[in-house]
């Protein structure tokens, strides 16, 4: 891909998940309604939440600083450019050129850096139990997403993604290979666990992990943070489906093929956020300190994953 | 002028600088600032001469009348040894500037002998560095423990004596080491020169027993688990000045000298090992950093676990220099050196900016801070740009040197042996769990004492830094920014340094405005291109949250955060030991916890009082179960040795005659 129409094609895929990232945080609002016999809100209320909020005023507290002002347009700028790097609509990554999937696990990291130090910043007691779970949360997903992700990129031969995006498309690497499918079942419940929902997190209480270092944010502000975590939790599965089930993606960057792709992808995401919903519904939140021993499975998946790499292939 | 000439000129304007401070510093403030500006003329100096090297790509050699027959005083500038003369004198300029300001606290109380103690400190390190005689690194080596010895105990309380005291025993047992191995090498070789080291034809089994004496003389110094307990003392003892030249882990440097580049042991085995100690290292570290409540130690720790980093991707490339995989090698060292340079930098800035805080606050607890965004703004800002460059935030150095570690375990995890495609991937996991450690650390440590409500009186009424302490921050902060931007021009001088130890052609490390590991078609990162479209992006979202017009109806502030409907207070704001209290409930085992308000008598206190005093410490685990059992295992020792000591004329003689019998039938086999 030369550099030219690979900005285009990754400002493209970043206006394109920017724009159907409320609808995606919507559906699992009505989703989880309709399984509590409720309801809910249309499918569209999140995108009414951000334009009213958008509309308001902000309220500060005093305590914080330009930190937690900024933080907001860090966060959704950095998850905008890890939809512009990860192969959404085309095998190849729009932004090769930019950077690799260590790059994309370290643009998360700023995401995590900037929200945990925007919640001490508002100096809110809440804010710094959300900053500090959210740290705490990461230690123990991180290092599964890496080597679950070092050992699929071993597989392929690079730490590109778009090479490995590639390669699972033409079939030379497959499910049939056991260190591919364990990688893929590792790396789908760490994929749960980043987005943040039940039973890892609840999203409906307003102090849990994730939304904890959004207390005190109002306004403005508060639009684009929940825009920008809607679209990191879609980036998230984006980087899943670009790893482990790229298939309908577009070979080549022309019209036709990217907009089919728009649409697969839709359809995969969806049916993503169907088997999440039903999960998420099923089950209690988990006390934080038993999240070790979901972690420690995902290890031990990944960890066999791992022998079969270091034996067979 | 040529590379020799400006060394020798940096060394003797260090050595000006050293007399200046210790004899004009009753003439105050003239006499500091001409010792100041002679000590950051000689960094300019040292700066030059590395340079001239880089820029040369030809090593330079030369020799200094020696004061002893037996060895020669040969220095020699190669890629390498440049590469880390230009981070130390960089280090060196910075903290110039910066002390202009800092020294005031102590004047009265031997300014004079700070300034001088730390030339003699940067001067030694610098002979160390391009010393190519090992008689002659061992004195500088000797001076250099010496003035770290004197700086570490220069606040002269109990604590810092305390901490001097084993800074000086832990750099003897060091020494120790290195004087044995050199001695060892001296008999093979028939000289201390470098150069005849390494063409000497050494037996495989001395190359491995030196090889193991300097991986623990120069780990002992570094500071890698389990020799990890003297950093902590020795940092929150140490001068903020001192402890950012400290910063340079010179030590790491010189086992890459000696341990790769002299003596080149290409064994597998042995980079699994250092690949191995890396990984603890940086894991321990991290984990023990990220629970600290004081700044200096946390920061202490921090250095234990970036030891670690630099030693993972040299383990690496050690592995790829013994089977014969150029790029592997390639990729490894640089990593580790290049690893090395970035940490000097960022560390050296966290470590002035704490400086900074202390000088204001009177204390490195961060139970004590908060708020200082507001009062400090330049320290906030460039402690900020530190953390996240330590943290690995792209596309700061931090992040581009921990890339080149994960490309180089990507290298060996695609090589042929079954044992090292299990491990590196391994080790990638273990890099990214000290990694993300860290990060909770330094937002711990940023957000707890520069943000929030102010916890302390002090932290209430502080000020910013003199102008001065803040130019020392901004040139570090600036470093920080352009080895990260600049990360794909000053790739090829890395990859140099790092073809110097492993003989080998340097590997591609630039692609344009990227960096690659070691071939064009490949993965990439971009720094220049990740902060350009960061920054547009993050502009994209300020135009969309201006559009829809709320930001005209202004901003309100309110005057506390949400407390539930109580008032706020600021005692209500997360403290620092509590935003550790997860990591501390999931990794219970490597901390080992004794909550003493378990014990009865704690809780018939609360009967009476009604109030609970709650005490967790972190228990020394390694102290506990390593060192208590040596220490006393010694003195045991001891006892019984001296039991032959009894006083007895007679016995005596008979020791003396069983000693001759016993050599008498040695001699006549």
């Amino acid at each position: 891909m030369n550099g030219g129409s690979g900005i285009w094609l990754g400002l493209l895929q970043a206006l394109f998940i920017l724009l159907v990232a409320p609808l995606f945080t919507g559906l699992a609002r009505i989703l989880r309604a309709r399984m509590h016999s409720r309801r809910g809100p249309g499918i569209l209320q999140d995108y009414r939440d951000i334009w009213k909020l958008m509309r308001r005023q902000e309220v500060v507290p005093s305590e914080a600083s330009w930190v937690f002002r900024v933080a907001p347009y860090v966060i959704l700028g950095t998850t905008l450019l890890i939809a512009m790097i990860v192969p959404v609509l085309t095998v190849r990554s729009p932004l090769a050129m930019v950077g690799d999937l260590i790059l994309v696990v370290y643009l998360f990291t700023i995401v995590r850096f900037v929200l945990a130090a925007a919640g001490l910043d508002s100096g809110s007691g809440f804010a710094g139990v959300g900053a500090s779970r959210e740290m705490a949360l990461g230690v123990l997903v991180e290092p599964v997403i890496i080597l679950v992700l070092f050992i699929v990129a071993l597989l392929s031969g690079s730490t590109e993604l778009g090479t490995i995006t590639a390669k699972v498309v033409n079939g030379d690497l497959a499910y049939h290979s056991p260190s591919f499918w364990l990688a893929a079942l590792a790396f789908a419940i760490a994929t749960f666990i980043e987005m943040g929902k039940l039973p890892f997190d609840l999203p409906e209480a307003e102090q849990e992990i994730q939304e904890g270092p959004l207390t005190e944010y109002s306004g403005p502000s508060l639009a684009l943070l929940k825009w920008g975590l809607g679209v990191k939790q879609l980036v998230v599965v984006a980087l899943f489906l670009a790893v482990f089930f790229p298939f309908g993606t577009a070979v080549t960057p022309a019209p036709g093929p990217v907009v089919l792709a728009m649409v697969a992808w839709l359809a995969k995401v969806t049916a993503i956020y169907l088997i999440v919903a039903v999960l998420e519904n099923s089950m209690a939140r988990f006390h934080l300190y038993r999240v070790p021993i979901v972690t420690g499975l995902v290890f031990g998946l990944s960890l066999l994953s791992l022998v079969y790499y270091a034996l067979n292939s | 002028m040529a590379a020799l000439q400006l060394l020798m000129l940096s060394i003797v304007l260090y050595a000006v600088g050293a007399v200046l401070s210790l004899t004009w510093s009753k003439a105050r403030p003239l006499g500091s600032y001409v010792a100041a500006a002679s000590t950051l003329m000689a960094a300019l100096a040292g700066l030059g001469a590395a340079a001239t090297v880089l820029a040369g790509g030809q090593a330079v050699a030369g020799e200094f009348p020696s004061v002893v027959p037996f060895a020669r005083f040969s220095v020699e500038l190669d890629a390498l040894s440049a590469l880390v003369l230009a981070v130390l004198s960089l280090l060196a300029a910075a903290t110039a500037i910066y002390s202009l300001a800092f020294d005031r606290q102590f004047a009265g109380a031997g300014a004079g002998v700070l300034g001088f103690l730390n030339n003699v400190f940067i001067l030694s390190l610098v002979l160390v560095v391009a010393s190519a005689n090992a008689f002659y690194f061992l004195v500088f080596w000797e001076i250099m423990t010496l003035a770290s010895f004197f700086l570490v105990a220069y606040r002269q309380d109990r604590e810092a004596i305390h901490a001097g005291i084993l800074y000086f025993a832990v750099g003897h047992v060091a020494a120790a080491a290195l004087i044995v191995s050199f001695v060892i090498l001296f008999l093979h070789a028939g000289s201390f020169d470098f150069a005849a080291i390494r063409d000497a034809q050494l037996p495989p089994a001395v190359r491995h027993v030196v090889f193991a004496l300097t991986l623990l003389g120069f780990g002992v110094k570094a500071g890698v688990v389990p020799f990890h307990f003297w950093l902590p003392p020795a940092y929150a003892a140490a001068p903020a000045t001192m402890s950012a030249l400290m910063s340079s882990k010179v030590a790491v440097y010189a086992f890459v000298r000696v341990g790769l580049d002299v003596l080149r042991v290409h064994d597998d085995r042995w980079g699994l090992f250092v690949l191995a100690l890396g990984g603890l290292s940086a894991l321990l570290g991290a984990l023990y950093a990220v629970n600290e409540n004081n700044l200096n130690r946390l920061l202490a720790y921090s250095s234990t676990e970036n030891v670690g980093i630099m030693l993972m991707g040299i383990g690496a490339g050690m592995i790829g220099a013994a089977t014969g995989n150029g790029v592997l090698a390639g990729l490894g060292i640089l990593a580790g050196v290049f690893h090395l340079v970035n940490h000097a930098v960022f560390k050296g800035l966290l470590f002035l900016g704490t400086g900074a805080v202390t000088c204001r606050l009177g204390t490195a607890s961060m139970q004590a801070m908060g708020g200082l965004i507001k009062r400090m703004p330049w320290t906030a800002a460039a402690f900020l740009t530190g953390a996240m460059a330590i943290s690995a935030i792209p596309p700061l150095n931090g992040f581009v040197s921990e890339w080149f570690v994960y490309q180089s375990l990507f290298a060996a995890g695609a090589s042929d042996s079954p044992l090292v495609k299990g491990v590196a991937p391994l080790a990638a996991a273990i890099l990214a769990l000290a990694g993300a450690l860290a990060a909770m650390a330094f937002v711990k440590a940023f957000g707890i004492t520069f943000t929030g409500p102010a916890r302390g009186e002090r932290a209430r009424q502080a000020s910013e830094v003199p102008g001065a302490m803040v130019a020392g921050m901004v040139v570090l902060a600036a470093g920080c920014a352009v080895l990260g931007l600049g990360a794909p021009a000053v790739g090829p001088y890395l990859a140099r340094a790092a073809s110097t130890v492993v003989e080998a052609a340097p590997i591609t490390i630039r692609a344009g405005l990227a960096v690659v590991p070691g071939a064009a078609a490949g993965p990439v990162i971009s720094t220049p291109l990740v902060a350009l479209l960061l920054g547009v992006l993050a502009a994209l979202a300020v135009l969309v949250a201006v559009l829809p017009g709320g930001s005209r109806s202004g901003r309100r502030v309110d005057e506390s955060p949400w407390a539930c409907g109580y008032a706020y207070s600021h005692r209500m704001a997360y403290t620092s030991a509590a935003f550790a209290q997860p990591l501390r409930v999931l990794f219970r085992s490597p901390y080992s916890f004794q909550v003493a308000a378990r014990s009865l008598l704690a809780r018939l206190e609360v009967l009476g009082t009604g109030t609970m005093r709650f005490l967790q410490r972190v228990e020394p685990v390694w102290e506990r179960w390593l060192y208590r059992p040596v220490a006393s295992g010694t003195l045991w020792l001891g006892r019984r040795v001296q039991s032959l000591q009894m006083g007895n004329v007679r016995v005596y003689g008979l020791y003396l005659i069983v000693a001759l019998i016993v050599l008498l039938l040695s001699a006549a086999r």
